[in-house]
């Protein structure tokens, strides 16, 4: 009884030290950093596409910076709302544009390019890279989240993986050598996958407070 | 205080709080502190938790809150995030604490024999005297008991031999033993006197 009221006269002495509405501007800063991490690499490490100046004004390039973007998009808000106890769970309906142009993706390939790629084991590159290309983002946000409050651990390291990978995939587009849509759709989503998965099991261990 | 009274004064004290009003955050803490102990302290009775842990559970959910209080955003209502917090930390309680009852009683075989087998009962060790102790014990868990202390067969065998598992075995192995212990305890000044004088006798 006196423990407890010992406890709360010491952590009322600590009012108002804690800036508030501090959550959603390192949640852009965390962003930021994230994807110009993922810029870097790709421009030092990866390289560009040869023909990015043509590939650049075509149709393919389109659709996966606005696939992997509403993927970027729709999982921060997914990440935000596990980072926020008693947040409203519509923001998980965030990720419905990006679903619905992945089943457009693969539904409707106006390519005509094979699936698994220019080459059989393309989609293996193509995986590898977006899980490099998202390490960065994946460290960073891990870091913002521990500032957070997230109450489900397992679900919160997932969406921290599934949008590290996106922001990896958003960089790789400048990179990928790729066009078919379906392959784009599969592949990165793919990739957000493998990163959530491996999210959910980092989270669960990392995220407890 | 009904439910949009509390959630008014709270929220109000957390914006408080954030004007660095001491003595307001310090009044609302002690508010949810008394509704969190009772809200709380039935529950965990319920699961044999008594009001020591209550106390503990409530400076959990008290330290979380404050320390994640800048999640809390001020357009929205306080009552859902502070709901969050505390289920969070009720479940985070419950499962700490149930892996350390686990360690605490899961003792390693070896030891549960030693406590079947203590020195001060070597005396009477004959099998009839085995026996008569064992016979306060229900059938299923004579059979356990006289199998391992007795016999020296290993929980594995005998969950094989009954077809059960080996938790199920070391189960019912401690609840043997603390009902011999139970049925030993309240008959030492009795018991004793004449078990010596007929041990002198043989």
């Amino acid at each position: 009884m006196t423990s407890t009221d010992d406890l709360i006269r010491s952590l009322a002495s600590a009012a108002g030290t804690r800036r508030s509405a501090s959550l959603q501007a390192a949640f852009a800063v965390t962003g930021a950093a994230s994807l110009a991490c993922a810029l870097l690499l790709v421009f030092s490490v990866i390289g560009i596409r040869q023909d990015f100046a043509d590939m650049a004004v075509r149709m393919p390039f389109a659709f996966k910076v606005v696939y992997t973007g509403a993927l970027v998009l729709g999982a921060s808000v997914v990440a935000l709302y596990a980072a926020t106890p008693g947040a409203s769970a519509t923001a998980l309906y965030a990720l419905s544009p990006a679903v619905i142009l992945l089943a457009l993706g693969v539904i409707f390939d106006p390519t005509g390019f094979p699936i698994m790629g220019r080459t059989n084991t393309a989609f293996v590159f193509c995986l590898r890279d977006i899980l490099f290309l998202s390490l960065p983002a994946m460290i960073l946000t891990f870091v913002f989240m521990r500032k957070g409050a997230p109450t489900q651990p397992l679900f919160a390291g997932a969406v921290i993986g599934m949008l590290s990978a996106s922001v990896g995939a958003l960089a790789f587009t400048l990179a990928c050598k790729n066009d078919s849509t379906a392959f784009v759709a599969i592949w990165y989503a793919a990739a957000c996958a493998i990163m959530a998965a491996i999210g959910a099991i980092v989270g669960h261990r990392v995220l407890r407070w | 205080m009904t439910v949009e009274e509390r959630e008014q004064r709270w929220a109000e004290a957390m914006r408080a709080e954030r004007r660095g009003e001491a003595v307001a955050y310090e009044r609302m803490l002690k508010e949810v502190a008394t509704a969190l102990r009772r809200s709380l302290a039935p529950r965990l009775v319920r699961v044999g938790f008594g009001a020591h842990e209550t106390e503990d559970l409530v400076q959990e959910i008290l330290i979380g809150l404050h320390g994640k209080r800048h999640t809390w955003d001020p357009a929205r209502p306080f009552l859902p995030w502070l709901h969050t917090i505390t289920r969070y930390k009720f479940i985070d309680f419950m499962r700490h604490r149930r892996g350390d009852t686990r360690r605490r009683v899961d003792l390693p075989l070896e030891d549960w024999v030693e406590i079947v087998e203590s020195p001060a009962y070597e005396a009477d060790c004959s099998a009839w005297e085995v026996d008569r102790h064992l016979a306060v014990l229900p059938v299923s868990q004579r059979r356990i008991v006289r199998a391992i202390a007795v016999e020296g067969a290993s929980v594995r065998s005998i969950a094989q031999g009954l077809a059960t598992s080996e938790g199920a075995v070391r189960v019912t192995l401690h609840r043997a033993i603390s009902r011999l212990l139970r049925a030993a305890d309240p008959t030492p000044t009795v018991e004793p006197l004449p078990r010596n004088a007929h041990d002198k006798h043989r």
